[in-house]
């Protein structure tokens, strides 16, 4: 039976909620209300609820969908491959890191640098005249792609974000690797079983829980982006690296359209939500499946 | 064989992802004479004359408040986020309250694109006097650490065997009591990791920065783009190299300290998600 009482445990827990309440809850609830009212920084405190226009400003908007298709493409690229290059790199390496965990440290390092800074150091590493990539490209080849041009700027990000994420799904499937009892491999490999067998038949079903949800949560972080896009480009390059975190910040920061802007964040929300939940579904039925 | 074919592949991937840093901190020693020249990876001539400027010619941009206010506004809202995580984690591990919605609503906020709050939130803080503050910034950076900070701790105190609470509750103890005495020391590794984790994200943070900041409170993520908006000669790459050096230098050093724990507690709060 439990040690604390139900009533001591929902006291300890009203900090918490409180706080949750006041920084989310309330700004969630304005969202709410601008999102269906006509706004502006005149009448902040006093909108008129005026109905769905805002939302439907937002759906008719072509830049959004392009903000949305956007983040839905990186989001989903950049997870596949990010779990893939990790997933190799864990079981690869996994022998070499077992004795020298070391080693491990160079393969955390990008974690711990900001995503802004990272984008901030891409621009000196592919710059024109100052940075070595373009450098050796012109010393080797004679010739330079324009990274950060209308062409280029997807591509480029999308690898700017494997390289720095890559590292996250590495070591969770490292950690879920390591984790694998010796001896069920031994047994197999006794019986006879190849390492591939192993690897296809015992290894990556053990693994699969952790690479379901390293994958989602390298999906939404990805569809979200902000950041290194936002540090890299600005979203510049023609509007082609817009994420739906940008498209939200811009229409409020830059162009001032905060019903607009607002209608976004919740279609957003309600998105994110949508996602969220459909995941803890597909989990709770493989929970019971399993 | 295969071993040499490991040692390749482990350093071709060291240092694909951390070329740009390599990069970083190649350029910040490099002197703007050779930066014009010299765009390689190798250094004729180390300076430190980036670095000396950086930190003395401090009247455009003054890199000691961008530092102490990332310093400040992390310690605050990651002090703060355990503090109300604490009590919480108690009760969800300890009562039958708050395990089957609490925890997992608080979870998924780690999935939710925090920009949504983000234009309420610059309304308040505007009402509110908030905007351009350590405080305020500090209180919006314990939202960013509650998931995080909440599942570590909620882990830590199931691992604790409940004899211990009972013993002392036996001895006549409170539930506070207990709290406070017995399970706080007990779990202290898991607190500091959890601090450093937070301390990490929160100085890493930058959408928060950009949006609720304008000149007092500005941290280091975004004091750092501003040496790149800097005077119309262009971008010195000398010299915001050596920024970038300094601002990713605490999070980075803290990381490598505790590259241990952090990977323990991230892959906890990750795939028990």
């Amino acid at each position: 039976m439990a040690i604390v009482s139900r009533a001591e445990g929902r006291a300890y827990l009203v900090p918490l909620i409180g706080f949750l309440l006041l920084f989310l809850g309330f700004p969630a609830l304005v969202n709410l209300i601008y999102s269906i009212s006509t706004v502006g920084f005149q009448n902040l405190r006093s909108p008129t609820i005026t109905g769905f226009g805002n939302y439907l400003a937002v759906l008719q908007d072509r830049s959004f969908w392009k903000a949305t298709s956007f983040s839905f493409t990186f989001g989903l690229i950049t997870a596949i491959a990010e779990c893939g290059i990790g997933l190799f790199l864990a079981i690869f390496l996994a022998p070499l890191l077992a004795k020298r965990s070391v080693l491990m440290a160079p393969l955390m390092l990008p974690l711990m640098v900001a995503p802004a800074m990272i984008g901030l150091m891409y621009r000196l590493v592919l710059h024109e005249f100052a940075g070595p990539v373009p450098y050796y490209l012109f010393l080797w080849f004679g010739d330079s792609p324009a990274f950060l041009d209308v062409n280029n700027a997807f591509k480029t990000l999308l690898v700017v974000e494997t390289l720095q994420w890559t590292p996250f799904a590495f070591l969770l499937f490292y950690v879920a690797y390591s984790a694998i009892p010796l001896d069920v491999r031994e047994a197999a490999s006794l019986d006879g079983a190849s390492a591939w067998r192993i690897l296809w038949l015992i290894d990556l079903p053990l693994m699969t829980p952790t690479l379901v949800i390293a994958f989602f949560i390298r999906f939404i972080d990805g569809f979200r982006v902000f950041d290194n896009v936002y540090a890299l480009t600005g979203s510049g390059a023609g509007g082609s690296t817009t994420s739906l975190s940008i498209y939200i910040y811009q229409a409020f920061f830059k162009d001032g359209l905060i019903g607009k802007a607002v209608a976004a964040s919740v279609v957003l929300f309600i998105a994110s939500l949508a996602v969220l939940y459909g995941l803890n579904w597909l989990a709770g039925r493989r929970r019971k499946a399993a | 064989m295969i071993n040499a074919l490991r040692w390749i592949v482990f350093a071709i991937a060291a240092l694909a992802m951390n070329f740009p840093i390599i990069v970083t901190l190649v350029t910040s020693f490099k002197s703007a004479r050779e930066l014009s020249s010299n765009a390689g990876l190798w250094i004729n001539q180390p300076t430190l004359a980036n670095y000396a400027r950086v930190l003395t010619q401090t009247d455009r941009f003054n890199i000691y408040s961008y530092l102490l206010n990332s310093t400040i506004a992390a310690v605050l809202g990651t002090g703060l986020a355990i503090l109300l995580c604490l009590p919480a984690a108690y009760a969800i591990a300890r009562s039958d309250v708050g395990r089957r919605v609490m925890l997992p609503l608080v979870i998924n906020l780690r999935a939710v694109p925090l920009i949504i709050f983000a234009i309420p939130l610059y309304m308040m803080y505007q009402w509110l006097g908030l905007l351009d503050t350590q405080i305020g910034l500090g209180l919006i950076l314990t939202i960013v650490n509650i998931p995080l900070a909440l599942v570590m701790l909620v882990n830590a105190i199931n691992d604790v065997p409940l004899e211990l609470d009972e013993a002392a509750r036996i001895d006549g103890a409170s539930s506070f009591q207990a709290m406070v005495r017995v399970i706080t020391p007990v779990i202290r590794p898991a607190l500091i990791t959890a601090f450093i984790f937070g301390f990490i994200t929160a100085w890493n943070e930058f959408l928060f920065g950009l949006m609720l900041t304008t000149n007092k409170a500005v941290p280091m993520t975004v004091g750092a783009s501003f040496f790149f908006a800097a005077s119309g000669g262009g971008v010195q790459w000398g010299v915001a190299s050596a920024v970038m050096a300094l601002g990713a230098l605490p999070p980075a050093l803290l990381g490598l300290l505790m590259y241990r724990q952090i990977s323990g507690s991230m892959t906890a709060g990750a795939v028990k998600g």
